[in-house]
């Protein structure tokens, strides 16, 4: 199978600091990739280059085998890249409904000028845009908080919303940056079964941000650690999991953590 | 931790059905509404031939409030230049009728007039599309600061050009046949008004306003949303210079002469601040504002003891003394109620949308903007704060954060933290 993405080489500094030196990640064709490491390892940096927020110093990008390093962000959402935000990436101030109408910008069938002047396609189209959305929302099971605002939301709703959002831009392709954050163990597993169904039914290839040690062993087929913006070691959850450089830099750590919140979630 | 993992558990909102209002109920809006519009329209037709001139003044100041509305309130950036487009589209207009249409004021044809206000709007539209360039890469105080250079430089060099504007006496804008009329011409700027309104209710209604909209809240999102940030941006500056630019025209054929101290800073101060008190973001707000600030120095004029006040006691013109007003009125909103006129007048308005009528001012679902926010946090003025706790927390820019955003990673209201980037 081809890779959906391929980043190669790919560098980026701000100053002095290196961010990111001679990364190479492929995400093949209908996999859940792991990005994992410790904090300041450069895990969000390479979803702003891989999106187009930030321009990389070297080395280049592809999806589906198209140079995509030169593109805009919202060229490489309409190819078909979506993306989560670590603080939720929603737009407040629009409701939910208007949320998930704006991610179907790009395939909106008419034209800015016709929309100013009451061209009666925009009107109908307008009809369908909704339709749409609310079916999206229905899916989610989200329909009855269709004309609610975002203020005041419960944190997972918000996630569950954001989650939607992105699929209402019809990515292949998705990223998603620390799904599982805020969520107890039982819901981060619940996310990843929700994820393998998601990826069943929609198709999907996946690049993961995942600090959840047992959802990225549950769900990734492949997993990259990042350390100090460079790629550590790769390879399936397990072997990862027990290669001993990820272990002091990063897991060993991360496990006492990861033990400690269960016991406080089971306190509480 | 445990805070955040309830909040996931808690239960949703239980679901609102949607409320409309019986055969009754709309009749008894759409009742009130054209009360509204008829007397507005009743009263342009009776009152004094002056009087009418004051009228379409308000109703051209309400199109500036909507120019305006559009950067300030949809965009969320400011524009302290405002008086540079509207300038600019006043002496196009006068110059084309006068000068190219070799109209006279005895004898001006609809058509060199009609051609005039497009060349008028043509002109606001790439005067602001320029600066729109600028404003791709500069928010804030910076902006700010640009665009008010932007309008001194239009001050200090276009509006002193001799062919264009005849030095100190002004170029001539004849009004058209039929519309020489003080009353006629107030009909013609309500007609132009309201195709304003159907543009920006359009606009706010399709793709355009929501991607703008998006584009105030969080540039991130809305191009991670697939929406090309700098298109939308320019395209913002460029409707609004048009609308700006109508205005312009409109206001040459009222003065049926345009010079170029009609034009300068105070102006479009004033202008900002009756965006502001109006209600940033709402478009009845915005018309209310504009149009109560147009019509405030005769409104002091109607009411004797108050005029005896300005011109006897304070020794001022009327006129000069709606920016003390203004001023008093924007620190008033900006502190008191950060949703201007918009949000007072918001139970009624939420009632003629066919709403139920109910006093909190928010009533679940406010227009483009959400009251609790500060007037600064809608313009974007707060990027300062934003800054210093970036810096603050250099600690987390090395931890792979994006540098510009200064939100706290585990805020359990979640959405915050990425509007300024």
């Amino acid at each position: 199978m081809g890779a959906v993405l391929e980043v190669k080489n790919t560098g980026i500094r701000f100053g002095g600091l290196v961010a990111l030196d001679d990364v190479n990640v492929n995400v093949p064709e209908w996999e859940i990739v792991g990005l994992i490491g410790p904090n300041g390892a450069g895990k969000t940096t390479l979803f702003n280059c891989i999106m187009g927020a930030y321009a990389p110093n070297t080395g280049s990008i592809s999806f589906r085998g198209r140079d995509i390093s030169l593109l805009p962000t919202h060229r490489r959402t309409a190819l078909g890249i979506g993306r989560t935000f670590q603080n939720i990436g929603l737009i407040r101030g629009l409701s939910v409904l208007e949320n998930f109408m704006v991610a179907q910008h790009p395939r909106i069938g008419y034209g800015a000028i016709g929309a100013l002047l009451g061209a009666p396609r925009s009107f109908a189209e307008e009809r369908k845009l909704k339709a749409n959305a609310l079916e999206v929302l229905d899916f989610i099971g989200l329909a009855h908080l269709a004309d609610s605002q975002l203020d005041g939301l419960p944190y997972g709703t918000l996630k569950l919303i954001e989650v939607g959002t992105v699929l209402a831009t019809d990515p292949d392709l998705l990223l998603l940056d620390e799904p599982s954050s805020g969520m107890g163990p039982d819901e981060a597993h619940e996310f990843g079964e929700r994820l393998l169904r998601l990826r069943q039914m929609l198709n999907l290839t996946v690049l993961m941000i995942e600090h959840h040690v047992p959802l990225v062993v549950g769900v990734c087929d492949y997993v990259y650690v990042l350390n100090f913006g460079k790629v550590l070691t790769e390879g399936k959850p397990q072997e990862v999991r027990s290669h001993p450089e990820v272990i002091a830099a990063y897991l060993g750590g991360e496990v006492e953590q990861e033990e400690q919140e269960e016991g406080a979630g089971v306190a509480s | 931790m445990a805070a955040t993992a309830e909040a996931v558990t808690s239960p949703l909102p239980v679901a609102q059905s949607r409320w409309s209002p019986t055969a009754k109920g709309w009749a008894a809006r759409l009742l009130v509404l054209v009360a509204i519009f008829g007397g507005v329209i009743w009263a342009t037709a009776i009152v004094p031939q002056y009087w009418a001139d004051r009228i379409s003044l308000a109703v051209i100041f309400a199109i500036i409030g909507l120019s305006l509305n559009i950067v300030l309130g949809y965009l969320g950036q400011v524009s302290l230049g405002h008086h540079a487009f509207v300038g600019i589209a006043a002496f196009v207009s006068a110059y084309y009728v006068t000068e190219k249409a070799g109209c006279s004021a005895e004898k001006c044809s609809l058509g060199a007039f009609s051609a005039g206000l497009v060349f008028a709007i043509l002109s606001g539209g790439a005067a602001a599309g320029l600066l729109g360039l600028v404003a791709l890469r500069i928010k804030g105080l910076y902006l700010a600061l640009i665009t008010l250079s932007y309008g001194f430089m239009a001050e200090r060099s276009i509006f002193e050009i001799p062919f264009l504007t005849r030095g100190g006496a002004g170029m001539p804008a004849p009004r058209p046949e039929g519309f020489t009329t003080d009353r006629a011409f107030a009909f013609l700027c309500f007609i132009f008004l309201a195709l304003v309104i159907f543009v920006d209710w359009r606009m706010i209604k399709s793709k355009v306003g929501r991607a703008v909209l998006s584009i105030k809240h969080s540039e991130p999102v809305a191009a991670s949303y697939g929406i090309n940030v700098t298109a939308y941006k320019c395209m913002a500056f460029i409707l609004s210079g048009m609308f700006a630019g109508l205005a312009g025209g409109l206001l040459a054929f009222r003065a049926t002469n345009v010079v170029s101290n009609d034009f300068n800073f105070a102006n479009a101060l004033l202008w900002v601040l009756m965006v502001v008190v109006g209600g940033l973001g709402n478009r009845t707000g915005v018309v209310i504002g504009s149009a109560f600030f147009a019509l405030f120095p005769f409104l002091i004029e109607l009411i004797g003891p108050l005029d005896k006040f300005v011109s006897g006691t304070l020794n001022r013109n009327p006129a000069e003394f709606t920016p003390v007003i203004g001023a008093a009125l924007a620190i008033l909103t900006i502190i008191r109620f950060p949703g201007g006129i918009a949000e007072q007048l918001s139970p009624i308005t939420r009632w003629l949308g066919g709403k139920r009528f109910s006093m909190h001012p928010d009533g679940g679902h406010g227009d483009a903007h959400s009251p609790k926010k500060t007037v600064l946090s809608k313009l974007g003025l707060h990027k300062g704060e934003a800054e210093a706790a970036t810096d603050a927390s250099s600690e987390e820019i090395r931890n792979d954060e994006e540098p510009n955003l200064a939100g706290q990673p585990e805020e359990p209201a979640g959405v915050s933290g990425r509007e300024d980037s």
